[in-house]
């Protein structure tokens, strides 16, 4: 795992037009992104996207280009931008050259020239000013950079007592079907031979639900992910056959990993168990064949998840919310079944990812708070849970609905061979309600889910 | 300090002549134009004399009447140790004399000049501060022109950056010859090459380099010296060079010197190498209309001379090249830490004539680049190349080679008047395989690198007769002997081989009798202990007790500090021109040349500058 660099930097300053003469002012606000940490002895490339004033002459505020950061070793920070000024494609090319005699103007001062078609248009000079210093550096961002596909690979090395599952939940858009795969390895805690198995299952509107299981099998080992049975769970792909089901689908990942829990926990397993989404999002495409009907998936919204840990909670509820726009909502609430720790209240892990960020910032905060005060708290029930909570200036409630005639029970068994009933439901409704504190409680955003959130209850 | 009164004394004016009121100011001006050291020294020998005056007479020069001035010199002429600096003030004192006597004669009119070929110059002010090209190419001489072309015509996106200025032939013949020298050389004409004895060393700043101030001389590189190149040196450019050579040629459109303008001072040459049956002819020029006007050094007025701003630039424009004026290259910028090793990233540029304040970074411009073509000149590129931290090889501004020439007049009972005419018309070769090259030159008065003899009256009256004098010059191929020192200004110094001293007593010889051929009276030796010689016998006599630090020297055509060739360890540059130890700096210029080219260098340049970038370009 490594970290990158993200950062934001405003400039100011003005630029003198070659033809006519004229003097604008121009601004840059950018967002900058690195896939590694700023390598201060060394070159780094970033990509860059931003907004571009120029005055009388653009105003794009869906900039982009590259940045190449070589304080000491070439000793030039050099931007690239294009963007577009009234349907004419313009490129900003200008570089700070850092020069030790003159540490802080070199570092600030931006020379550049405007080109159109590689015919310069205009020179100028921005500056990065004084005052936008502390802004500057707070934003500085080191966030990790995960692999996604490592995180699908499994992570069961023969320990007993251990279960692992691969699963993923689609909504069609075109007919509001859902869709769920669920591969999953069961050690048993008795040290018998791991064996795999798993379900598909569609939610069709108006339909009753189909599912159908597949397994078990003996359990072998495979690098990337699931694969038993003949069927796989794969980096970018999900294929199979499940009596009288069979799929074959793409997955392409649409956003950076979603840790529901603490990250730690993933890497060290020391919670009875830890869920993960190697991609926050994905889209789908491919088609699933069932018993009376075929899906014909295209750009399907979804999200495959990974669970690993020791079994089942003792209750659980669970919600993956494509929020739009990029946003999701990722719950898990959950009492484990270890003594001591099954006559807690529900542990609620929520993660709100909006606008590229997560709220709130650490797992732990919405399932702990500060020693148990200001957690977020769940009321698992059927047909509806809530969970609501508070963190910073922010303040959720969430609202699940899983229809009984939308919603599928099976039996779980854990490594122990304890059984536990799960209602599960892709075609779930749910209500978001975010408020921020800006004196009183006032609304921020509030999303509505109908027939497309993914949601489970599960008891025993 | 008023040099009047000095200029009056040496010139034995009694303040009637007008053009005589004019010189001092003219002197001035002239002054102003030359590095701080050398004015320094040109006034701390005024200021000497002065007090000489003083102690003496209880006066300056400049109190005194003129027959007390002239009794001053006369004592100070008689002391043959102060020779040096009276000759040191004399120089400068007659090229200020020579240009106000000249410009009192009204210039005839000459016929309009046809407009230049189109340049795409833009002056550094108005130069973006940042900019990027696929070749920048840092000096516009013959070198640079050549390497701009070739790779603007491969396609590349080209930049050459000159610190001169551009100046086009009719600006050359608005201007008096002088305004032109100051504005034409570097340090106004007075670089000089330390050593014993010094030598002068001038060298052109402008767009088209020392081209632009060249004799317009183009003699192929001898076939023995490209051998020495290829086989000694392995100087792997140089195998193939005889037909860069004829492209070379071809561009210039060079050819033997048309004999109806040669002039007097040419045909004497003739005459004489006739009658002793020397091999000579009128030189190869690359001056196919040449008029005769005789400025050569300051800009051809006429625009005949096929400078490479009026031959070879044009083209490299025309295939999208862009000139750069008044930019003067700080360094080179390189990427350390790259895959591979450090890579060239472009030029860093002082900006002159904008309106940045001193030490402000906006006087400065940079240029992004993947391949950056050195071509400074042989004194420019290593001072370059250090303060860009590439100069790190152990041989780099070594093996400087110049032809240390000096020249000689010979007084005609018929007029001369050697500057009507070709400058520099007739090469006598006969004793080129000895090292030596006589070449007729004559200057635009007070401009060649002959200093007439004596002080006050008798300079004057040299000056009076100059018109019935004939020039000739020789210079003689050195061993490399010299070196450049310095990042930021360049310090020159060239010590004189013994046999390069005997060379040049040997070239004096030889062109004494060869004016005494040709029906001279008696021949001015350059020589201040004994400046004039009435035959060959009395000349021998002369050089039998002198040395070569005697003469008045100077050198010409530097080449040699960046030497190619294929051992790394005496040759900072490889076969093909490409520096060692970095990535994408080609060097194509006088310094590429592993030894002395024994010839006027033009073509030996522009064609290694041209096999350079050909092999650069992969053609």
């Amino acid at each position: 795992m490594s970290r990158g660099t993200r950062f934001r930097e405003t400039m100011t300053g003005s630029m003198r037009l070659t033809t006519s003469g004229r003097v604008s002012p121009v601004r840059l606000d950018l967002r900058a992104s690195a896939d590694h940490v700023l390598r201060p002895f060394g070159t780094t490339l970033a990509r860059v996207e931003g907004r571009v004033r120029v005055a009388g002459l653009a105003d794009d505020p869906a900039a982009s280009g590259e940045l190449e950061i070589s304080p000491l070793a070439a000793r030039r920070i050099r931007y690239r931008l294009a963007f577009t000024a009234g349907g004419r494609r313009l490129v900003l090319d200008g570089w700070k050259s850092i020069t030790p005699r003159h540490p802080v103007r070199s570092m600030t001062v931006l020379p550049f020239t405007l080109y159109e078609d590689d015919e310069p248009l205009g020179t100028g000079t921005l500056r990065f000013r004084a005052r936008a210093l502390p802004s500057f550096l707070a934003g500085f961002r080191f966030p990790r950079r995960e692999d996604p596909d490592a995180l699908t690979a499994a992570r069961w090395r023969g320990a007993p007592g251990r279960t692992e599952v691969w699963y993923t939940t689609v909504t069609d858009p075109a007919t509001g079907t859902g869709l769920w795969l669920h591969h999953e390895l069961t050690a048993p805690a008795d040290g018998s031979a791991a064996y795999a198995h798993g379900w598909a299952a569609v939610f069709p509107k108006g339909a009753p639900v189909r599912h159908a299981r597949f397994g078990p099998v003996p359990w072998k080992p495979e690098d990337r992910g699931f694969a038993a049975d003949g069927v796989r769970a794969v980096p970018g792909r999900l294929a199979g056959a499940a009596g009288a089901m069979n799929w074959d689908l793409t997955e392409q990942p649409e956003a950076a990993p979603l840790f529901t829990f603490p990250r730690w926990s993933w890497r060290r397993p020391l919670l009875p168990a830890a869920q993960i989404l190697p991609a926050a999002r994905a889209t789908y495409e491919g088609t699933v064949r069932y018993e009376d009907g075929t899906l014909e998936l295209t750009g399907a919204p979804g999200a495959s998840a990974r669970i690993y840990g020791h079994g089942n909670a003792r209750r659980w509820s669970w919600l993956h919310a494509d929020l739009g726009g990029g946003d999701v909502l990722e719950i898990v609430a959950a009492v484990s079944t270890r003594p001591g720790l099954r006559r807690l209240p529900p542990l609620v892990f929520l993660r709100l990812r909006r606008d590229g960020r997560t709220w709130p910032r650490r797992p732990e905060r919405s399932a702990i708070g500060w020693a148990g005060a200001l957690r977020f708290r769940a009321d698992i029930g059927l047909p509806t849970w809530t969970v609501t909570g508070r963190a910073g200036l922010r303040r959720i409630r969430v609202t699940v609905t899983q229809p009984e005639d939308r919603t599928l029970a099976l039996e779980y068994t854990d490594p122990d061979g304890a059984r536990a009933t799960c209602r599960n439901c892709e075609r779930a409704d749910a209500q978001v309600r975010l408020d921020r504190w800006w004196g009183r409680w006032r609304p921020e955003a509030d999303w509505r889910l109908d027939g497309t959130a993914h949601a489970e209850v599960g008891t025993r | 300090m008023s040099l009047d009164g000095l200029v009056a004394g040496l010139l034995a004016s009694d303040g009637t002549e007008e053009w005589a009121a004019r010189t001092p100011h003219r002197l001035e001006s002239l002054l102003s134009a030359m590095p701080l050291p050398s004015r320094a020294g040109i006034r701390a020998a005024a200021r000497a004399i002065d007090a000489y005056a003083l102690v003496r007479t209880g006066r300056r020069l400049g109190g005194l009447t003129p027959a007390e001035r002239e009794g001053v010199l006369a004592a100070l002429g008689a002391r043959p140790r102060l020779q040096p600096m009276l000759d040191v003030l004399k120089v400068p004192v007659l090229l200020a004399a020579g240009t106000e006597r000249l410009a009192g004669r009204a210039a005839p009119p000459t016929a309009p000049v046809p407009a230049d070929p189109p340049l795409d110059c833009t002056p550094a002010h108005a130069w973006p501060r940042r900019s990027t090209a696929d070749a920048v190419v840092i000096g516009s001489g013959a070198g640079g022109a050549m390497a701009a072309r070739t790779l603007a015509r491969a396609g590349a996106r080209v930049v050459v950056v000159e610190e001169g200025a551009h100046h086009s032939t009719a600006s050359f013949g608005r201007r008096a010859p002088l305004d032109r020298f100051t504005d034409l050389y570097r340090d106004g004409g007075a670089t000089i090459a330390l050593g014993d004895p010094p030598l002068l060393l001038p060298v052109g700043r402008a767009v088209g380099g020392t081209t632009v101030v060249n004799s317009g001389t183009c003699y192929r590189t001898p076939a023995h010296v490209l051998a020495r190149w290829t086989q000694q040196y392995g100087f792997a450019a140089a195998a193939q060079l005889d037909a860069f050579l004829d492209e070379a040629e071809r561009t210039l459109h060079v050819g033997p010197q048309s004999l109806d303008v040669l002039g007097a001072n040419g045909r004497i040459a003739l005459a004489g190498a006739a009658a002793l049956g020397w091999r000579a002819a009128p030189l190869r020029r690359n001056a196919p209309g040449c008029r005769g006007s005789c400025q050569c050094v300051v800009g051809c007025p006429t625009g005949a001379k096929q400078s490479v701003q009026l031959s070879v630039l044009p083209d490299a424009c025309a295939a999208g090249a862009r000139i750069v004026t008044g930019a003067r290259v700080l360094r080179i910028l390189v990427d350390p830490g790259r895959p591979g090793g450090p890579r060239a990233a472009g030029v860093r540029v002082a900006v002159s004539g904008g309106a940045g304040r001193r030490g402000d970074d906006s006087a400065e411009s940079e240029i992004l680049a993947p391949l950056v073509v050195v071509a400074a000149g042989a004194l420019q590129s290593p001072a370059l190349l250090r303060r860009s931290g590439l100069g790190r090889h152990p041989r780099l501004g070594r093996n400087l080679s110049v032809h240390p020439a000096t020249s000689v007049a010979g007084r005609f009972a018929e007029p001369v008047t050697a500057w009507e005419g070709v400058l520099q018309s007739v090469g006598v070769e006969e004793l080129h395989s000895r090292g030596v090259l006589i070449e007729a030159t004559a200057t635009p008065p007070g401009m060649g690198s002959f200093v007439l003899p004596g002080v006050g009256r008798e300079l004057r009256d040299e000056l009076e007769d100059a018109g019935r004098l004939a020039t000739l010059g020789a210079m003689v191929a050195d061993l490399p002997s010299g070196r450049v020192l310095g990042r930021d200004r360049v310090l020159v110094r060239y010590g004189l081989s013994p046999r390069d001293a005997d060379r040049l007593l040997h070239a004096v010889r030889a062109m004494a009798q060869l004016l005494f051929a040709a029906g001279a009276q008696e021949v001015l030796t350059g020589i201040p202990v004994a400046p004039r010689a009435r035959s060959v016998r009395e000349l021998d006599a002369i050089l039998g007790r002198v040395g070569p630090r005697q003469l008045h020297l100077s050198a010409y055509h530097p080449t040699g500090t960046v030497a190619a060739g294929a051992d790394p360890q005496r040759a900072p540059t490889d076969g093909t021109g490409r520096l060692r130890g970095v990535h994408g700096v080609v060097v194509a210029d006088g310094s590429l040349l592993p030894s002395c080219p024994e010839v006027n260098p033009q073509l030996s340049i522009m064609a290694a500058a041209l096999a350079v970038a050909e092999a650069h370009t992969g053609g």
